[in-house]
């Protein structure tokens, strides 16, 4: 039994120093997984602060400005600036070059008014163009204020009270808190926590089993007097590493990421701290040990590299689409999410980002998943070791 | 000292109907496909024999997909047979394989190395598997790169290396362990003049006592190999032992004095007796 602890030691020992060898593939995904936390942080926060720029500038463009003088008086008093929209606005629009919703006034608006007909305004905007989109509401409320001070003069100059438009008055009470709502932006941040793991330990996994094969070093090394399950096990336990330091890195990469946010909404809404990287490691971790033992398992029946990168795309397909449940909000919370791995792991992570506290039944379901799975994976790779060698 | 004894094993036939059946029959050779009312199966070993005293070189010469490759995979403990025994030292292979393993040292047909390890390093790995100490690897390490000629090199990563480094590296590896017994399956495939000349010399000095009176076997379908290097050879064909002797023994026996004609003779015999075997 010592001897073979020992053989689990030295094979692992080997695997990881192949694979820290390896530096250009070692290179490339250590980059993209340190450098993703930054990098997602800082496009998010890019979209939020120019909203929010957005938001503070007070413009309204008008195509048509000189046919609406009590308009634009009315956006004057509301300490907007009113400017005439450029004249393909619509083409500008659907490239999305010109970012703000245009307000389209007909020749005839003032007469129309005065005559005490409706005259029929258009707000345009292409809600392909995000940005134009999300001041339209803005605009919308602006030019029902108007109307509201048209109706409201007209009903004062014939003595009626101005209750009457408004029997009953809405106000909104939103009750989610600051960091659920910061989920509905930061929540794809576990997705790609958890893509960093999966292609962590995909090279890793197929080095080690169908690599091996291809370069015909398998056979030889079954030719040592080392338990099969030993050099499985010591394989495993260097793919495994090898994607939990992928894990670890990628989870702490959003903290110093917390430094390029460039909005203080996000930046409140964000609350990403130690505590908050420790538990999605913990969560992480048995994930990387899984995948790492389903990959070979996956790895091990190919004789070449390429041949196992074919047929591990299931597994990386299944990885990257079970989380969508959640992304997709597809049918709320089941309590199955918990036993599918990747979506468990996703569901919990999301949790922690919303600040709520995790239970240990909850976490000791995926860690048994996890466990069975690496357990499976490991004992189909040492049955399969010796057929894989001969042929 | 290897001794193996009606060493028998089949395989199934790959595959479904006629294409599959072509298929095996290419590629197993003279192996024999038994049609009836159950599994197809290909017999690539039927019945070998022979023994491999120490301090002896055993050639098994055979030609391609004679079963020689399966016959030394199951000494490794590669595959297990159906039926016959094997025992190296005395130890009996299927009952206890590693014993066996660590009393032999095996340069397969893949010999595939980590290209991303120095040769060094890929030594070591083995004799660290063997249980060897580090220290003691280290020093195995240089002590087989002199006798293979290849100390420059242990230091450089494998992943250059030509067919006669690799092939160095590949058996200082299998030898780290410094084994009582060396099974070494066509081990001069893809090597030039020079390197087969040096993997020879290096073969008859591991046989004197200095050497270690090693056992040692080899596979070979080259006649000069065997012509040049071995004490016994043991002719295989169709998955059988069909003769066995010195070079001069079955000069003696076929009546011929060119080997590459004694060593048709054997085979064309055998050739007959396969027919025999297709049952």
């Amino acid at each position: 039994m010592r001897r073979s602890v020992a053989a689990v030691l030295i094979v692992l020992a080997k695997e990881l120093r192949d694979a820290l060898r390896d530096r250009r593939t070692l290179a490339a995904v250590l980059v993209s997984s340190v450098l993703m936390g930054p990098l997602v942080l800082l496009a998010i926060s890019g979209l939020v602060a120019s909203l929010e720029s957005r938001a503070e500038q007070r413009e309204v463009y008008l195509s048509g400005l000189a046919h609406a003088p009590t308009l634009r008086n009315y956006l004057e008093r509301q300490t907007y600036a009113v400017k005439e929209a450029p004249a393909d606005f619509e083409a500008q629009l659907r490239r999305s070059t010109f970012h703000d919703p245009v307000v389209l006034v007909p020749e005839d608006f003032e007469a129309a008014l005065v005559r005490g007909d409706v005259p029929v305004v258009e707000v345009v905007s292409d809600s392909a163009n995000q940005r134009s989109q999300a001041s339209t509401a803005r605009i919308e409320r602006l030019l029902g204020g108007f109307s509201r001070e048209r109706a409201l003069l007209s009903l004062a100059l014939r003595g009626v009270s101005a209750q009457i438009l408004e029997p009953m008055e809405i106000e909104d009470r939103d009750l989610a808190s600051t960091q659920t709502r910061a989920t509905r932006i930061t929540g794809m941040l576990p997705y790609f926590v958890m893509m960093a793991v999966l292609y962590g330990a995909l090279n890793a996994a197929l080095d080690t089993t169908a690599g091996e094969r291809e370069r015909g070093s398998l056979e030889p090394l079954l030719m040592n007097p080392a338990e099969r399950w030993a050099l499985v096990a010591g394989k495993w336990g260097a793919v495994a590493c090898v994607s939990m330091l992928i894990a670890v890195l990628s989870c702490l990469s959003f903290l110093p990421g917390q430094w390029v946010l460039r909005s203080d909404t996000l930046q409140a809404m964000f609350q990403y701290g130690p505590r908050e990287a420790g538990l999605f490691i913990l969560l992480l971790l048995p994930l990387a040990a899984a995948l790492a033992a389903v990959l070979m398992a996956v790895a091990i029946r190919s004789r070449t590299f390429k041949e196992a990168q074919a047929s591990s795309t299931i597994v990386v397909l299944a990885i990257s689409l079970l989380p969508l449940v959640n992304v997709f909000d597809l049918g709320g919370e089941a309590p199955w999410h918990l036993w599918a791995p990747a979506l468990a792991q996703n569901t919990l992570m999301t949790r922690v980002l919303k600040g709520e506290a995790l239970e240990w039944s909850q976490v000791a379901i995926p860690l048994g998943v996890c466990a069975v799975l690496t357990a499976a994976g490991v004992w189909y790779v040492s049955r399969q070791l010796h057929q894989a060698a001969v042929k | 000292m290897i001794e193996v004894r009606s060493l028998a094993k089949s395989f199934p036939v790959q595959g479904r109907g006629l294409a599959g059946w072509r298929r095996s029959r290419a590629s197993a050779g003279a192996a024999a496909v038994r049609a009836g009312d159950g599994e197809r199966r290909v017999h690539a070993v039927v019945d070998v024999g022979f023994d491999a005293p120490d301090g002896r070189i055993t050639g098994l010469l055979g030609p391609n997909g004679a079963g020689k490759t399966t016959t030394l995979r199951m000494l490794a403990a590669l595959i297990a047979p159906d039926a016959g025994t094997m025992r190296v030292d005395g130890i009996d292979v299927v009952a206890r394989p590693r014993d066996v393993l660590a009393r032999m040292g095996v340069l397969s047909d893949s010999r595939g190395l980590y290209p991303r390890l120095t040769a060094r390093e890929n030594i070591v790995y083995y004799g660290a598997l063997q249980g060897m100490a580090r220290d003691a690897a280290e020093a195995r390490a240089e002590e087989l790169a002199r006798m293979f000629e290849m100390a420059p090199l242990l230091d450089r990563r494998t992943a250059g290396f030509s067919q006669g480094e690799r092939m160095k590296t590949a058996l200082a590896r299998a030898l780290v362990h410094d084994p009582s017994n060396i099974v070494l399956d066509e081990p001069t495939n893809g090597l030039d003049v020079l390197a087969t000349r040096a993997l020879r010399e290096s073969l008859r000095w591991l046989r004197t006592p200095e050497g270690g009176s090693k056992c040692i076997v080899f596979s070979t379908h080259i006649m000069q190999e065997v012509e040049r290097l071995c004490d016994d050879v043991v002719v295989v064909a169709h998955g059988r032992t069909v003769a066995t002797g010195t070079v001069d023994e079955l000069l003696a026996k076929t009546d011929e004095r060119d080997f590459e004609e004694a060593f048709v003779k054997l085979a064309f015999a055998a050739e007959r007796d396969g027919a025999g075997a297709l049952s």
